[in-house]
């Protein structure tokens, strides 16, 4: 490639004829095979050289550097304190957007166990505490029934042997001494002594 | 600290300017004002870096931060530069003397030339940079460099074939 450069700059560059020719056998250059520059090159080379004109690093050079430097300084703080302000925003913004209540998004409680883990024996208890609180009121309701159907049946007795308490003990009087905690029901209602004299022979 | 580092800076400042000013002025195809502000740039870059390349080579560095930054001007177009079909005509012998008007056409002619171009001939000649060098202040492949440098020397050896006469 470059050969072929040189090439091409030959056909432009040659002038005169024969051997007084600058570039008679190809221009060399210093990157090809030869490292000897061609008398062009060195031409060319000394030219740029002898054209140096002498200049001076004045005052005024000298000022317009330390102004130079003086911008690129402020420049650069300026960028740094850009850079901050950003950075300190990024940060509000990201607290600001950060949510607030943690247990809104808290994740929720571990999910379902295996039925083999260990997971009776927390569940043992709310089934037995479920069972336990209907059994209560079993045994209530089952006094309730219970002391309705005996106050009524047994007043009857009561009544009984009140009225036949006058003709002397009795067995069912000593049996309705014993039930003579409940008196009230006997002197609640005399309009249920039919009903529960009905009960006790039935 | 900060005096003896501004002292050591103007001491290599106001050594180097008259060699680096030149060399800002070949690479920006003789463009005076051009050269001058692609100087100060380089050298107020070299400002921050003087503690790190003061004791290496603070010349190669600004040969590098000027090469890289003329190569790429063009390309922003910064100094307008338009390409003609003639160069601009040679001043009458009386106006001026041959030293000078030989560098007028030679700035003519590296003016005529893609920046990368003129960028890695100036290095190589007027540097008298290895391949290697060159490529490496560039910022580019050997070949690349290598390349740039042979086709700006032949489109100078069109341009400056008049100037440049054949010796005997």
């Amino acid at each position: 490639m470059e050969r072929g450069v040189q090439g091409e700059g030959m056909e432009h560059g040659v002038r005169g004829d024969g051997g007084d020719r600058v570039f008679a056998d190809g221009p060399p250059t210093r990157s090809g095979a030869s490292d000897r520059p061609d008398v062009f090159e060195s031409r060319l080379a000394e030219l740029m050289h002898a054209s140096r004109e002498p200049a001076r690093f004045g005052p005024r050079h000298r000022e317009a550097l330390r102004a130079g430097v003086r911008a690129r300084r402020r420049a650069r703080a300026a960028r740094r304190a850009a850079g901050s302000v950003l950075a300190v925003a990024g940060l509000g913004l990201g607290l600001f957007l950060w949510p607030h209540g943690q247990t809104d998004d808290r994740p929720s409680a571990p999910g379902p166990r295996p039925a083999v883990s260990p997971a009776p024996d927390p569940s043992g208890p709310p089934s037995s505490t479920p069972t336990g609180p209907p059994t209560a009121p079993e045994t209530t309701s089952t006094v309730l029934p219970d002391a309705p159907t005996v106050t009524t049946s047994d007043p009857p007795t009561g009544t009984a042997s009140s009225t036949a308490g006058d003709d002397g003990p009795s067995p069912t009087a000593t049996a309705s001494e014993t039930w003579t905690a409940p008196p009230p029901t006997d002197t609640a209602d005399p309009s249920d002594t039919p009903s529960s004299v009905i009960s006790a022979t039935g | 600290m900060e005096q003896t580092r501004a002292g050591e800076y103007d001491a290599f400042v106001a050594a180097r300017w008259s060699v680096l000013f030149h060399l800002a002025r070949l690479l920006t195809g003789g463009d005076r004002h051009r050269a001058e502000d692609l100087l100060q740039e380089s050298l107020v870059k070299l400002w921050f870096v003087w503690p790190k390349v003061a004791d290496e080579a603070p010349e190669a560095y600004v040969r590098k931060v000027l090469a890289r930054a003329a190569a790429r001007s063009a390309r922003r177009r910064w100094w307008g530069e338009r390409p003609v079909e003639e160069l601009p005509e040679v001043a009458a012998a009386g106006d001026m003397s041959a030293a000078v008007a030989e560098r007028s056409r030679l700035e003519a002619a590296l003016a005529r030339l893609p920046p990368r171009q003129r960028a890695a001939v100036v290095l190589r000649y007027y540097q008298d940079l290895p391949d290697r060098q060159v490529a490496e202040t560039l910022g580019c492949p050997v070949g690349t460099a290598r390349s740039h440098a042979a086709r700006g020397v032949a489109r100078l050896r069109e341009l400056l074939a008049d100037v440049i006469e054949p010796v005997g």
